[in-house]
């Protein structure tokens, strides 16, 4: 019954009109920069991050929930009408859904992707105000021996469950961990890598990295390969509502999806890509007539829909709970808490318990407000598929340049901006995932903190992570990952996954 | 190198120049560059002991670790077979004009405002792009320059200059 009380005092809070607004322009901005093309849930959250500095934090976190949710839906919907995923994460959408599309049922994909997203979102809210007190609990028991193991465990599974090199991976989350050391040693008070600029002293701005990596470094990779070319599904968009037959086939698979979905999600690294394409696997693997699919197969656009929703949300689980980013729309999510002043981890609950519900429950509303939103302005959004990319980038400079230099009105962070969009598209040829540099480096001061006051608790002594029961079970997790990640059978098995 | 002599018949290349090509390479050079510079700019640092850590101690603990990454790395790079994984031809364009842009965006933005640096950012930005239509770009400029002035300063009421301070 606490938990009655939890989600009450949650949407009082997120039911004031003022929170219902920003939810809702949340929800529209995010759709409305998530549906252009190549701008996946991401860069939209880190080019629009800096919107929500001006809110209190309660009403800027419910923005930026109801931004990354936008941008979410909106990566399905161009999906489906385009055939060009926002991001990986919708990417088993376009197998299905776009050829539903091309046979005329494009109305009918939306409305299934629509209706499993919210009720996976429904399901997956419960699961995060039933899961995160007892976690949080866990966490706060957690001393700094405990902490540091948790931190690697979560850094490492992210990399091992995300797709691409491992061993490039762990490179760059050593690296972030490095840019998050720059500034001045809050411990000794020496500066670090500042090259002697009195700006770096407080540390290297977590916008300037999220925005240059993200947005700067995106537009330049897109400038250099060149676009594919779009072709919008010209079909007039009709008959929105399923067919009883596809309820039939759609709502197993929603269930199904959901519950793959809210579990991959809570995992580090897992989040919505792990769960849409392990959500398709299922669906085709379960379906009596596997050949189905890549023809319009509706269980093919519902499953994967409802497991990158539920995945997406339960994500926030550790972050909330643990202050462990999984992915990189939760690092962004943390630097956001962190610029308002809010260290996260698992005292945030027990300490701002109306921020805490009040996201949850405005997860739920932002889901509702999608749909309701969503389905009737599908018509809009398909127009701004039209913008061609020579003129969006420019917009998409404008505003990171304006966003970034607005933060602390400090030119200099722009032009950090441009150092790290250079870097991003770097990072982007060579093959390196910039995601997990982002992980270091929002956990970089932490992870830091944490080890010196392990050591002194121990005397110097690095037993200490192994003496410990909890720590030591924690590494030897984080090890056998990194082993099984490393046995061929299982590399290929991943390379299979993720293509 | 003489990038001057870029003819259809394939020379062949020596060996350690069509391994510049591959990412893994190229990457672990990369990684290796990071922690040599992480601790050449470290090397003063006061290091301490495991229970008194030095301002230095962490950073070059890490630099170690990423030295010993990109080098392995490197060498998995060299010892896998002629890739398929060259990187599209560099075009030096964007990537050069795209930061100029921010960077001149940056250096105008507090002395004359808004206005011209916003217009010095989506020109340049033009610039750095496939195909160049001056009319378009005067019109998207012109645009975007007054719907930022109609967020951040005339909704969200921000302190940002919008013309040059006289």
């Amino acid at each position: 019954m606490e938990l009655l009380s939890y989600l009450a005092t949650g949407f009082a809070v997120a039911l004031t009109p003022a929170n219902l607004g920003f939810a809702l322009i949340g929800c529209l901005v995010g759709t409305l920069v998530g549906v252009l093309p190549g701008i996946g849930p991401v860069p939209t959250v880190a080019i629009l991050l800096p919107l929500t500095f001006y809110l209190d934090p309660t009403s800027g976190l419910i923005m930026l929930a109801g931004i990354f949710y936008g941008a979410q839906y909106g990566g399905s919907t161009t999906s489906i009408l385009v055939n060009m995923p926002g991001e990986t994460s919708s990417v088993v959408t376009c197998i299905d859904g776009h050829q539903m599309a091309r046979q005329g049922r494009a109305g009918v994909a939306l409305a299934i992707a629509a209706i499993g997203s919210l009720f996976a979102g429904t399901v997956s809210t419960l699961i995060i105000a039933l899961f995160a007190p007892p976690l949080a609990k866990v966490g706060l028991s957690f001393g700094s021996p405990e902490y540091f193991s948790l931190l690697v465990l979560g850094l490492i599974a992210a990399v091992v469950l995300a797709h691409g090199s491992v061993i490039k991976a762990v490179a760059m989350i050593i690296l972030g961990l490095l840019l998050g050391l720059v500034g001045t040693d809050g411990n000794t008070g020496g500066t670090r890598f500042t090259f002697g600029l009195v700006t770096l002293s407080d540390g290297i701005g977590f916008v300037p990295v999220a925005i240059g990596v993200f947005g700067i470094g995106e537009v330049i990779a897109n400038l250099i390969s060149p676009q594919q070319q779009r072709v919008v599904v010209a079909h007039k968009i009709r008959d929105l509502w399923p067919s009883r037959e596809d309820f039939r086939l759609a709502f197993p698979a929603i269930l199904r999806g959901t519950a793959l979905g809210s579990f991959l999600g809570i995992l580090p690294g897992g989040g919505a890509t792990l769960s849409s394409f392990a959500a398709y696997a299922l669906e085709k693997k379960t379906a009596r007539d596997p050949s189905r699919f890549g023809k319009g197969a509706i269980e093919g656009v519902a499953g994967p829909e409802s497991a990158n929703n539920a995945g997406a949300q339960t994500s926030f689980i550790p972050m909330l709970t643990l202050g462990i980013p999984g992915n990189a729309v939760m690092a962004l999510m943390i630097g956001a808490l962190t610029i308002h002043g809010i260290q996260p981890g698992p005292q945030v609950m027990t300490e701002r318990p109306t921020l805490f519900w009040g996201l949850i429950a405005s997860m739920w509303i932002g889901n509702l407000m999608l749909v309701i939103i969503n389905l009737p302005l599908v018509g809009l959004w398909v127009q701004l598929l039209r913008v061609p990319y020579r003129l969006l980038y420019l917009g998409i400079l404008m505003f990171c340049a304006i966003g970034v230099y607005t933060v602390s009105n400090n030119a200099f962070e722009v032009i950090l901006a441009a150092i790290f969009g250079v870097l991003g598209y770097v990072f982007i040829r060579l093959g390196c995932e910039p995601a997990p540099m982002l992980l270091g480096f929002v956990l970089g001061p932490l992870m830091e903190e944490n080890l010196r006051r392990a050591m002194r608790i121990s005397s110097g002594d690095p037993m200490i992570f192994v003496e410990r029961p909890i720590s030591l079970a924690l590494l030897i997790a984080s090890g056998a990952l990194l082993v099984l990640i490393a046995l061929p059978a299982i590399r290929s098995k991943r390379q299979e996954a993720f293509q | 190198m003489s990038t001057g002599s870029l003819d259809r018949s394939p020379a062949p290349r020596p060996l350690w120049r069509r391994a510049l090509t591959r990412k893994d390479v190229l990457s672990g050079l990369m990684f290796i560059a990071f922690a040599l510079l992480g601790l050449w700019l470290s090397r003063n640092y006061p290091v301490g002991t495991a229970v008194r850590m030095g301002t230095g101690y962490v950073p070059r603990l890490l630099c170690w670790i990423l030295l010993l990454l990109g080098g392995v790395i490197l060498i998995m790079g060299l010892r896998a077979a002629d890739a398929e994984d060259a990187p599209p031809p560099l075009r030096w364009r964007p990537l050069v004009l795209i930061p100029t842009a921010l960077v001149a965006f940056a250096l105008t933005i507090e002395r004359l405002g808004i206005v011209i640096a916003g217009l010095l950012l989506i020109g340049i930005g033009a610039l750095g792009g496939r195909e160049m239509r001056p009319l378009e770009v005067a019109a998207a400029a012109a645009v975007l320059v007054f719907f930022t002035w109609a967020i951040f300063i005339w909704a969200l009421g921000l302190t940002i200059p919008v013309w040059p301070e006289r």
